[in-house]
């Protein structure tokens, strides 16, 4: 009765219709532990097979996310955005870090659907994409610490031996162990990371204060983004000239005008791309891509 | 004498290789590339000498004990390194300290391969946001994982095939050649670079000019410290305490 009415105001009222729209998005489905499950091993499975330099692991958390989006957004529109939120840059740590996200993305994810097919107001994209980015680099550098760093090593000394007199074992036992070890653990994180997300989704929602916190992950992404500039784009010059027997050596030169120049010219430069000409990923990677070989070719950089 | 690996025998260790490099089985595959045991068991396996194969591969473990890929970048590639060196020291009767000599520079050039790969998907996976516009799952999860399959198994088995067939001498020949050429320096200086796109795409994606400074904030304060070698858990304390004092003081000022 009560869609009639909106029915009948939609064709009146301009602004009614919009709501009217939002108001057939049907319910998502219940998300079960099944689902984390395969969201996990989605992940787990896909984690470093699509790495690339522009992206980083995005499109393996995309992967593993897919059918559970496919749970939450019956609507055509809405999982084509989703898709592409996830495809995003997002590099981060398979368990700690990926497990983690998995489950918090999830329980935000089913808060937006859930949300969007009752008319009331979601939480927005920016909310989900400044929530990955804070927390995926300190996740990854708790995660590459303890499992690369530990947890693979304590397996490998403790089998050594075995190879060292020529036993297979000695290779197969700390596969197997690190193998079961980290994927028990990260589905357990999956499973932690979607508690935590639905009982701060909950708050988000009812506390009114869905902007400010917005901001906050905003400064806090844009901060690691920061961080990340400089620790992961390495671009420096090679150029050397001689003039009247002096050597100039251009990043010396630079260094002293400032450091990291160069990198944070490269960010700049296509982040004013992105402001002129709208979110033209693939121009934008064929444009650096051919300015890096032209430059290094000639050693510039 | 002049002893080779039968063609089968080439093919299924460079079958193994671009299993592992490929990374389709999944996390797990982490070890089997960190560390030279899993390639070393299969290598003796495929030789029918398993024991020496592993005294060797121990040997060769112990080189590449302690490595980690911050970032997800090796410098080097244990599991090429080890589909090399041990056929070699099994064939040639070497010691295990022969074996590494030869284990490590191929174990470089193979990061080299490895990064190589990341290049290829950088392009070869763009169809992916096609089928994400489209809400296509099933052409977007192909994309995902089978067209970088294919990339590795295009890049590796091929290489490791004629590599294995012809000789790991050869290869270590060309690494020494190479490693300081031009080839590898545009490699290096675009896979160095190309991580400022997905930085300023998410940069674009937050979206609030406003916020700006804390990227600038941020930026020179991992240039300035550089050197302090600060783990990425404080910098997130860091980044945290921003955000918290942000909020506080901009809310504040909408209440009065």
């Amino acid at each position: 009765m009560s869609e009639e009415v909106a029915a009948t105001n939609a064709d009146v009222q301009a602004p009614e219709d919009v709501q009217a729209e939002e108001h057939r998005i049907p319910q998502p489905d219940k998300i079960t532990n099944k689902d984390l499950m395969k969201s996990w091993f989605g992940w787990w499975w896909a984690n470093e097979v699509p790495h690339t330099f522009d992206r980083m692991l995005a499109p393996a958390f995309c992967f593993g996310l897919i059918p559970t989006l496919k749970k939450l957004y019956k609507d055509k529109a809405e999982l084509a955005k989703a898709f592409q939120r996830h495809l995003l840059f997002f590099n981060t740590q398979a368990t700690w870090g990926g497990g983690t996200l998995t489950g918090v993305t999830i329980s935000l994810e089913e808060a937006r659907a859930k949300a969007l097919a009752n008319g009331e107001e979601p939480i927005s994209e920016d909310m989900i994409n400044n929530t990955k980015v804070g927390l995926m680099g300190p996740l990854a550098g708790i995660g590459d610490s303890i499992d690369s760093g530990t947890v693979q090593y304590i397996f490998i000394a403790i089998f050594l031996p075995f190879a060292q007199k020529g036993n297979f074992m000695g290779a197969l036992l700390p596969f197997l162990c690190f193998a079961i070890a980290t994927f028990t653990y990260g589905y357990y994180f999956t499973k932690m990371g979607y508690s935590l997300g639905r009982a701060a989704a909950k708050e988000i929602m009812t506390g009114g204060r869905m902007a400010g916190i917005i901001d906050g992950l905003g400064v806090l992404g844009l901060y690691m983004m920061g961080i990340l500039a400089g620790q992961y784009i390495k671009i420096q010059s090679y150029l050397k000239f001689t003039i009247s027997k002096k050597t100039f050596d251009v990043q010396d030169i630079l260094n002293t005008i400032l450091p990291g120049i160069l990198p944070l010219f490269a960010v700049l430069m296509l982040y004013w791309y992105f402001q002129k000409k709208g979110l033209k990923i693939t121009r934008g990677l064929v444009y650096l891509t051919i300015a890096l070989v032209v430059l290094s070719i000639f050693y510039v950089i | 004498m002049h002893v080779t690996l039968s063609i089968w025998q080439a093919l299924l260790i460079a079958l193994w290789v671009a299993l592992v490099e490929s990374r389709i089985l999944g996390f797990s595959t982490l070890t089997m590339r960190f560390s030279p045991l899993m390639t070393g068991m299969m290598v003796g396996f495929i030789m029918g000498d398993i024991k020496q194969a592993m005294i060797v591969t121990a040997a060769i473990q112990l080189v590449y004990m302690g490595f980690v890929a911050p970032g997800g970048a090796l410098p080097a590639e244990p599991c090429i390194a080890t589909a090399i060196a041990v056929p070699v020291a099994l064939l040639g009767h070497m010691s295990p300290q022969g074996a590494i000599a030869i284990a490590v520079p191929v174990g470089l050039l193979g990061s080299y391969l490895y990064q190589f790969r990341f290049f290829l998907n950088t392009f070869a996976l763009k169809p992916m946001d096609k089928y994400a516009k489209e809400g296509n799952a099933r052409g977007l999860g192909f994309a995902i994982m089978g067209i970088p399959t294919l990339i590795s198994f295009a890049l590796f088995i091929p290489l490791m095939f004629i590599a294995l067939y012809f000789g790991a001498p050869v290869i270590s020949g060309l690494v020494a050649n190479i490693e300081h050429g031009t080839l590898i320096h545009v490699l290096n200086s675009v896979g160095g670079g190309l991580a400022a796109l997905g930085i300023a795409v998410i940069m674009q994606v937050i979206g609030k000019k406003q916020l700006l400074p804390f990227f600038f904030l941020a930026y020179f304060m991992s240039v300035a410290f550089a050197k302090l070698d600060i783990s990425m858990t404080i910098y997130a304390i860091f980044g945290a305490i921003f955000a918290i004092l942000y909020v506080t003081f901009t809310s504040k000022k909408s209440e009065n």
